[in-house]
């Protein structure tokens, strides 16, 4: 019996810890709207969450002539870990946030190209592995 | 006895802690949807929504026009007055696609007068598909008043069909969001060639024309998802691939090299150094413009 009591209280105290550390990309995502440059027009937002997942990837058509940005939003220190990569359509790597160590919270992409372009997020060193981003353009 | 009945009484508690009191709700909501939700895709619904979300705003093409100095030209847009026309599904998220674009176009010249006429005409619309609760009518058209509230609009407006197209993916209703991408940018085409034709010289504006092509296989390629489940989808996506072979004849060319970056002010600024060449002839713009009105006649009228 006394077993049990111990195994239920657990189970209750076990359940709260999952809310506690659920991930809230939403706010995260809209969080970065407002950390996009000066200039640039909101376009999209993306929700980082790895879950079971390797990496978390969305893919946008980019216009020859257009500027692009995309910033990233983490709970914690920066950017927690989070790297965002630019593939375009033949997914050679165009652009990636990580460099020489350092993590860059965000690329501004000119685009030279028309095409579908990969916007993949990965995880190196994150401690909570979910976050926000933004996408925006101008010309 | 007792222990036992206090046992029993915990251990059901956690399992409906554990169980959700909205899926009655959920389920009450989604049974009182329009009937004229299609049956089915022949894909997963997961699958459409990624390629939906790539699909660029319509509104990176009204930017484009109002940064190349070209004038503002209300008659290139589809008469809000046409609202009335529209009272099927089919009808009503094709045409809410074509007033947003439209709505874009009058924000960014800032002709508010024209905007509240869109605003009025795409609440209706929201309305009749169960979505109007996305559209904050009071808040876009105090914004709209004012010429420095500019971004705060266009922040508002992107945001507001943004969160429509995720909650028709939620709903199970992804056809009307195809529906309504389908006509946001099949409007933002026409604009864009109308231009074109006035402005034959404008190399620009052919290349943007050209470049539609790639948007255009993503299009046809949701609507195929529904050629068996819904004959108005099935019987638009014959007219979009009418509308593909003009597109055949533009070639777009493309030559990768690797970028390079520096880091300015926090921000990584790449620099693209690959190239692309987008051969369409005057000619080529004139056949797709022509398919395009027809196309778009067919939907608004």
């Amino acid at each position: 019996m006394k077993k049990l009591l111990i195994f239920v209280f657990s189970v209750c105290v076990l359940s709260t810890m999952d809310v506690i550390a659920q991930c809230n990309a939403e706010n995260l995502s809209t969080q970065c709207i407002p950390k996009l440059a000066s200039g640039f027009n909101f376009l999209k937002s993306y929700k980082i969450e790895k879950g079971g997942k390797e990496f978390v990837e969305y893919s946008y058509v980019f216009t020859k002539g257009t500027q692009y940005m995309i910033n990233i939003c983490a709970a914690g220190a920066n950017t927690d870990g989070i790297v965002v990569s630019l593939f375009d359509s033949n997914r050679n790597k165009v652009a990636s946030s990580k460099v020489q160590g350092q993590f860059i919270s965000a690329i501004a992409y000119p685009c030279n190209t028309t095409g579908i372009y990969y916007i993949q997020y990965t995880f190196d060193g994150s401690t909570s592995y979910c976050g926000g981003s933004a996408l925006g353009f101008k010309r | 006895m007792t222990m036992r009945i206090i046992t029993a009484g915990l251990i059901l508690s956690i399992f409906f802690a554990c169980s959700s009191s909205k899926k009655s709700e959920e389920q009450a909501f989604l049974e009182g949807l329009d009937t004229t939700k299609a049956e089915g895709p022949t894909i997963s619904e997961e699958v459409i929504g990624d390629i939906l979300q790539s699909i660029p705003a319509p509104l990176e093409i009204s930017v484009l026009l109002k940064e190349s100095g070209k004038k503002y030209n209300v008659a290139y847009l589809n008469s809000p007055d046409n609202v009335s026309k529209y009272n099927s599904n089919y009808k009503k998220a094709l045409n809410l696609g074509v007033y947003g674009t439209d709505l874009g176009y009058t924000n960014i010249y800032e002709q508010n007068q024209d905007g509240i006429k869109y605003m009025a005409s795409i609440k209706e619309l929201a309305d009749g598909l169960n979505i109007g609760q996305f559209f904050e009518i009071e808040t876009i058209g105090r914004l709209a008043t004012n010429s420095k509230n500019l971004d705060s609009l266009l922040l508002i407006t992107t945001q507001n069909f943004n969160r429509i197209n995720h909650h028709l993916q939620t709903q199970s209703r992804a056809n009307l969001s195809v529906l309504l991408l389908t006509g946001g940018w099949l409007e933002a085409v026409h604009v864009i060639c109308e231009v074109g034709k006035a402005n034959p010289d404008n190399k620009e504006m052919r290349e943007t024309i050209g470049e539609q092509k790639v948007i255009l296989e993503n299009i046809i390629l949701l609507l195929s998802f529904y050629k068996e489940s819904d004959p108005n989808m099935a019987s638009l996506l014959t007219d979009m691939e009418g509308l593909k072979k003009s597109f055949e004849k533009v070639n777009i060319t493309y030559t990768y090299k690797e970028s390079t970056f520096e880091i300015v002010d926090g921000v990584m600024v790449i620099k693209d150094n690959s190239t692309s060449t987008i051969d369409i002839t005057p000619q080529n713009v004139e056949e797709i413009s022509s398919i395009i009105s027809t196309i778009r006649t067919k939907i608004t009228s």
